[in-house]
């Protein structure tokens, strides 16, 4: 079996997933995982699923794009790479970073800059930016995994300096925190 | 994945409502240090202690950047000295009172608890030499905190050992009466001392416990008052039923917190975890007072009519909260209300609203006491040692902890200030009322005997 990712992005409406399921099972495939969310009124989606031998990517993309393009949605499939860990197998630990502060241009390239520069891994982001002065309105909150070999009081030291040149309030804690104080 | 809701309530606890971890404290056992040789035993003990607690202070700092929440108070408990140190006069324990304050700068923790004795039955030998060498070693030393436990629901109260600490305060508040006598702010009385309190001054490391233990207390008035705060501005038709809950859920959170940071302070130095002590203990800064939460729930102030109900709900829905947080809850577990810790109920105090009466009414419903009282200099040995004995009562009687920890401050009066410095705060000093003349029941000595409570075997 070969496995392939597709992405699906367009704007929201009813019937998006059963529209993309349905082909998958029609065309046999299995899916495997899916994740979905809703940007302002944009969907966007991503499913990885087992294929048969003797479909194509390039034929799946058609049958797709036969049902999406007439509901405004983009498709793209492609086949899914033998998979290496995104830290290469270093041990790590799962941090979350938070920034709360007025929005203007450049937060998440100056934040993300320096978290790609210690070889730290994003592994969900969440970013709203409501504009104003309201910290609580625009708010960015990355989930890490930090590698267990980096100095990890530079690191800090380093994403507070650039927090604070763009005037945005930072914290960095281990993921464990905020499990234990909202979770049984 | 985290919530958002998740993670900015964890924040605005963290930034904006003082959530910390109070105070991690590490129990030595110094019992096999013993020795008949004083300078043997101080060699002993002060390697002990500097060995064990030697990465304290840098785990907990590390630990608490790694969490994002401060540890704001590192600190050692020892084993009760009267016993450790039985064999040695009071003057060879003030010395040993030294080596315990220089063992504690040595490793930088704020304090060091355990200058303690256990006479809640009898005075031994040791017991008397440590108690008397208490007002000398607590002058002479600006660490070690001391506690001599006087009574207990199973013993009874050794009244005794209730108008010698009358004598002790008294004489410990005259020989720091420059700093308003600040000894006596490091010293606690107590009925059914618990073996595993963190905080201070009444920390000591049991007897029945291991060579060396974690104990964390937490904190979190500022979350609770902000808490109910929310609640009620969301639905100002709550009942006090369901700000009991609103209570109890955010000491489930503040305590895991607690348990949290302690067990992985344990697990890197090595040692083992005790306990999460969860009282609600209040600095002396705005919105980290237990006193504002009385005016969150509708009172005038702490110390108005109500305010024992109110406390009586609040201690009660922290234990509950904590309680189902943590397997490992011990030491005094409750609400905090030191006069002048917190700068909410020294304004109490301040404007009358509350009195050392309705204290003592309140201490029957939280987890300690008559917590940092300052009252008049002139308040007679006998009447300290009776407002004690009142005191140890209601712990002996309710079969719970209680405490004093009275301040007479020398040269003043009632409605001057006293002012002790940084968490220790400053406060007026309290009015003692129908204190004049002779008080011959306190003197009568002996022991008042153990209650029919007792007898629960």
């Amino acid at each position: 079996m070969k496995k392939v990712i597709v992405s699906v992005f367009g704007p929201d409406r009813p019937g998006i997933l059963a529209a993309v399921s349905r082909i998958l099972h029609e065309q046999d495939c299995n899916i495997e995982n899916v994740t979905q969310t809703i940007l302002q009124s944009e969907f966007s989606g991503s499913f990885i699923a087992d294929t048969p031998e003797s479909l194509t990517a390039d034929a799946l993309c058609c049958c797709f794009s036969r049902i999406l393009t007439p509901m405004r949605l983009q498709v793209h499939v492609k086949y899914l790479e033998v998979a290496v860990p995104a830290l290469s197998g270093v041990a790590s630990e799962p941090f979350v970073i938070t920034t709360r502060g007025p929005d203007r241009k450049g937060l998440v390239a100056g934040i993300t800059h320096v978290i790609a520069s210690y070889g730290v891994n994003v592994t969900h982001l969440q970013a709203v930016f409501k504009g104003g002065d309201n910290p609580g309105d625009n708010i960015m909150i990355y989930e890490v995994d930090v590698p267990v070999n980096i100095d990890a009081h530079i690191f800090h030291r380093d994403l507070q300096d650039r927090a604070a040149e763009l005037g945005l309030v930072i914290s960095i804690q281990h993921r464990r925190i905020f499990e234990a104080i909202n979770r049984v | 994945m985290l919530s958002t809701s998740e993670i900015v309530s964890t924040l605005e606890m963290l930034q904006n409502e003082h959530l910390d971890v109070r105070t991690v404290t590490l129990g030595i056992n110094l019992l096999d240090c013993v020795s008949h040789d004083i300078h043997q035993f101080k060699d002993r003990i002060y390697s002990r202690i500097t060995g064990l607690a030697a990465d304290l202070v840098r785990v907990c700092n590390q630990i608490g950047d790694k969490y994002g929440i401060p540890v704001v108070n590192k600190r050692i408990s020892i084993s009760p000295m009267a016993v450790a140190g039985a064999p040695f006069s009071s003057e060879q324990l003030v010395e040993v009172a030294k080596v315990l304050n220089d063992a504690a700068v040595s490793v930088n923790v704020d304090f060091i608890g355990g200058f303690t004795a256990l006479v809640q039955k009898g005075i031994a030998r040791g017991d008397r030499a440590l108690i008397e060498a208490i007002p000398q070693a607590l002058a002479e030393t600006e660490r070690v905190c001391a506690s001599v436990n006087v009574a207990s629901t199973r013993a009874g109260i050794n009244m005794d050992a209730v108008l010698l600490m009358g004598k002790i305060i008294r004489e410990a508040a005259r020989r720091t009466a420059h700093q308003d006598g600040l000894a006596c702010a490091k010293l606690c009385v107590f009925a059914n001392i618990p073996e595993d309190i963190p905080f201070m001054a009444g920390a000591y490391l049991g007897v029945g416990e291991a060579d060396a233990v974690i104990n964390v207390g937490v904190s979190g008035p500022g979350v609770v008052k902000k808490a109910i705060d929310r609640a009620i501005a969301a639905d100002p038709r709550l009942d006090l039923g369901r700000l009991s809950e609103i209570i109890k859920r955010t000491a489930y959170k503040v305590t895991r917190v607690g348990e949290l940071i302690g067990r992985e302070v344990a697990s890197v130095l090595g040692i083992r975890f005790g306990v999460v002590d969860l009282s609600l203990a209040p600095t002396p800064n705005v919105g980290d007072s237990v006193g504002e939460i009385f005016q969150s729930l509708g009172l005038k102030s702490i110390g108005v009519p109500g305010s024992t109900a109110a406390l009586a709900m609040l201690n009660d829905a922290v234990k509950k909260g904590g309680a189902f947080a943590s397997s490992h809850v011990g030491g005094l577990s409750g609400a905090f209300i030191p006069v002048s810790e917190d700068l909410n109920i020294e304004a109490a105090a301040r404007s009358g609203q509350l009195t050392i009466e309705k204290l003592e009414a309140m201490t029957s419903v939280c987890s300690v006491g008559l917590d940092m009282v300052a009252i008049p200099g002139d308040t007679s040995e006998e009447t300290i040692a009776a407002i004690i004995a009142d005191e140890m009562a209601i712990g002996v009687i309710n079969k719970k902890t209680t405490a004093t920890r009275l301040i007479p401050v020398p040269g003043k009066k009632a409605g001057d200030s006293a002012f002790f410095g940084g968490l220790l705060g400053q406060s007026v000093i309290m009015p003692v009322n129908n204190a004049e003349g002779d008080n011959p029941f306190i003197r009568l000595g002996g022991l008042i005997p153990a209650p029919i409570q007792s007898m629960n075997n």
